[in-house]
């Protein structure tokens, strides 16, 4: 293997991986080393799954050596959130002390199909405690550390995908699965410097995932490019019969090159005004570069609590998802502090309540379905901030200190939206452009994202690990 | 961004009471003053989700549907 795999995106390695260029043992091999050395450094992994990842590379060999290619994810290693259940005895720790010796006797179904595509799976990456669900408010909040951001270790990697976002961007894996139920694969995705897909609500099954919010969980890839992002959507969508919320149609990328398309963006103004100068600062020449590919106007959205609304239907879902833990008190067991009592505080919601949130989501849909006849996408920075340091308290739309209305609407609604790097802030710092589009409507995401990959360097950009 | 309320909120007071009465015996003073601060801020969304009118017909957008009969 030469070192160019790693930092090589997916499509590439396909490539190499078809033409027998490159061995998928030899592969798994790098990225097992990677993850076995660096991975620590970073705080960005549970478990190496070393065994099971060497049979399945050997598998993928003698399959493509006997002519049998699966398709482009096949023999290429990657990495998933620890709250994806996986069989064979190793463990899924949901990143929480109290769950650590935890295990299961199938995989997700996200695993399974990422099995049939031939990928090889090569560790559980770290992630903020039972997803971030009890209230943290620093990142301090795994047991496993804080995520450490490859970019600068003094600061944070984002969260609640922390490992799945800070793997990538430091090529210990090729591509990742992480989840999101408000943030938690655009915020690492930004922080970390690379490509985050959040699909449709329904799009992917979550059986076999971690619940923190029924209505609002949604798992999705964290990769280099946003074309890497379509490749592995392609394999994990589509129906499942053990997920009744999975959609019936399946999801094909269109790799084609989409820089002829014309797209109508929305900046979106209220995330605009709420977001810190350098963030602004990178969103505006991502703007201009999208001008290149299309109409460019601001939306204003109309004027509904959206974030109040998302934190009333999260606190209440995630009140009854863990409610055994919270009333059994082995909360106390948890990393973070607040965590350990701010659950708590979700008996203060009532039923009524919680209906009344989910009527006006309703409404917020309806709402956000109308701007869409106007624009094919929103535009938005991914987070508003750059990395917070770590040790410190950070801003967060969740708990109320901070404006996130295109989060809160895209997973109100169960919108698809994609994070990629549109820059770094005056400290080296990476900033990324976030671009929601309609329900179901990923092919038209990506194909923005891939035509603005196509115009901008960002992506290609590295940490240097030392 | 929360609104500020007055301290003596009695929406926030009725349901910091169910709160503290039911976990008050698990905390610490400094915990309890944490855990406060969290109830107001929820009780304040819950006030902002309120504030928006909604009619008789505007139904919850939630997913259920009867599960069809497997055999």
């Amino acid at each position: 293997v030469t070192p160019e795999v790693v930092f090589t995106p997916v499509r590439r390695l396909a490539e190499l991986v078809r033409a027998r260029e490159v061995s998928p043992v030899a592969l798994a091999e790098t990225f097992l080393g990677r993850l076995e050395t660096l991975g620590p450094r970073l705080n960005a992994v549970v478990t190496v799954t070393r065994e099971r990842a060497l049979d399945a590379a050997r598998r993928a060999e003698r399959e493509i050596a006997a002519g049998r290619y699966r398709g482009p994810l096949h023999g290429i290693p990657y990495g998933a959130k620890d709250l994806l259940a996986t069989a064979g005895g190793i463990a899924t720790t949901w990143g929480a002390a109290p769950c650590r010796d935890q295990s299961f006797d199938a995989d997700a179904t996200v695993i399974r199909r990422l099995d049939e595509a031939g990928s090889v799976l090569v560790a559980k990456l770290a992630m903020v405690e039972l997803a971030g669900g009890m209230g943290y408010r620093q990142p301090d909040a795994a047991f496993t550390g804080p995520g450490v951001n490859p970019w600068d270790p003094a600061h944070w990697s984002g969260g609640s995908s922390s490992g799945a976002g800070s793997a990538v961007a430091a090529g210990l894996v090729p591509f990742a699965i992480g989840s999101e139920t408000w943030g938690s694969i655009l915020s690492p995705a930004a922080y970390c410097g690379v490509a985050g897909l959040r699909p449709t609500f329904g799009r992917v099954s979550r059986h076999g995932a971690m619940v923190l919010s029924w209505t609002l969980d949604k798992l999705g890839p964290l990769a280099l490019t946003a074309d890497d992002c379509g490749l592995v959507l392609e394999a994990i969508a589509g129906p499942d019969p053990d997920d009744p919320t999975t959609a019936r149609e399946a999801f094909r990328h269109d790799a084609a090159d989409a820089s002829a398309r014309r797209f109508r963006f929305g900046v979106v103004t209220q995330a605009l005004a709420a977001c810190d100068d350098g963030v602004r600062e990178t969103l505006l020449r991502a703007v201009g570069v999208l001008r290149q590919l299309g109409t460019v106007e601001d939306v204003t959205l109309p004027d509904l609590p959206y974030e109040a609304t998302a934190r009333v239907i999260l606190g209440a879902e995630a009140a009854s998802a863990f409610e055994d833990l919270v009333e059994s008190g082995r909360i106390v067991e948890l990393t973070a502090p607040e965590d350990r009592y701010t659950p708590y505080a979700r008996d203060a919601i009532l039923a009524k309540d919680y209906v009344r949130a989910l009527r006006l989501r309703g409404l917020v849909a309806r709402e956000v379905n109308r701007v869409f006849s106007t624009v094919d996408l929103l535009v938005a920075p991914s987070r508003p901030t750059v990395a917070p340091r770590l040790g410190q308290e950070f801003r967060s739309a969740l708990r109320g200190t901070a404006n996130d209305v295109a989060g809160a609407l895209g997973n109100l609604a169960g919108l698809p939206a994609i994070g990629v790097p549109s820059g770094f802030d005056a400290a080296g710092l990476p900033t990324s452009v976030q671009l929601l589009g309609a329900a179901f409507a990923e092919e038209t995401v990506l194909a923005a994202a891939r035509g603005y990959q196509a115009l901008t360097d960002w992506h290609l950009e590295h940490p240097r690990l030392g | 961004v929360q609104p500020e309320r007055p301290p003596t909120d009695p929406e926030v007071e009725r349901r910091w009471a169910l709160v503290r009465d039911r976990y008050g015996d698990r905390l610490t003073a400094e915990e309890l003053a944490q855990l406060r601060q969290v109830v107001e801020g929820l009780v304040g969304a819950v006030q902002e989700v309120r504030r928006v009118p909604l009619t008789n017909a505007d139904a919850p957008l939630d997913g259920f549907a009867p599960l069809r009969r497997t055999s």
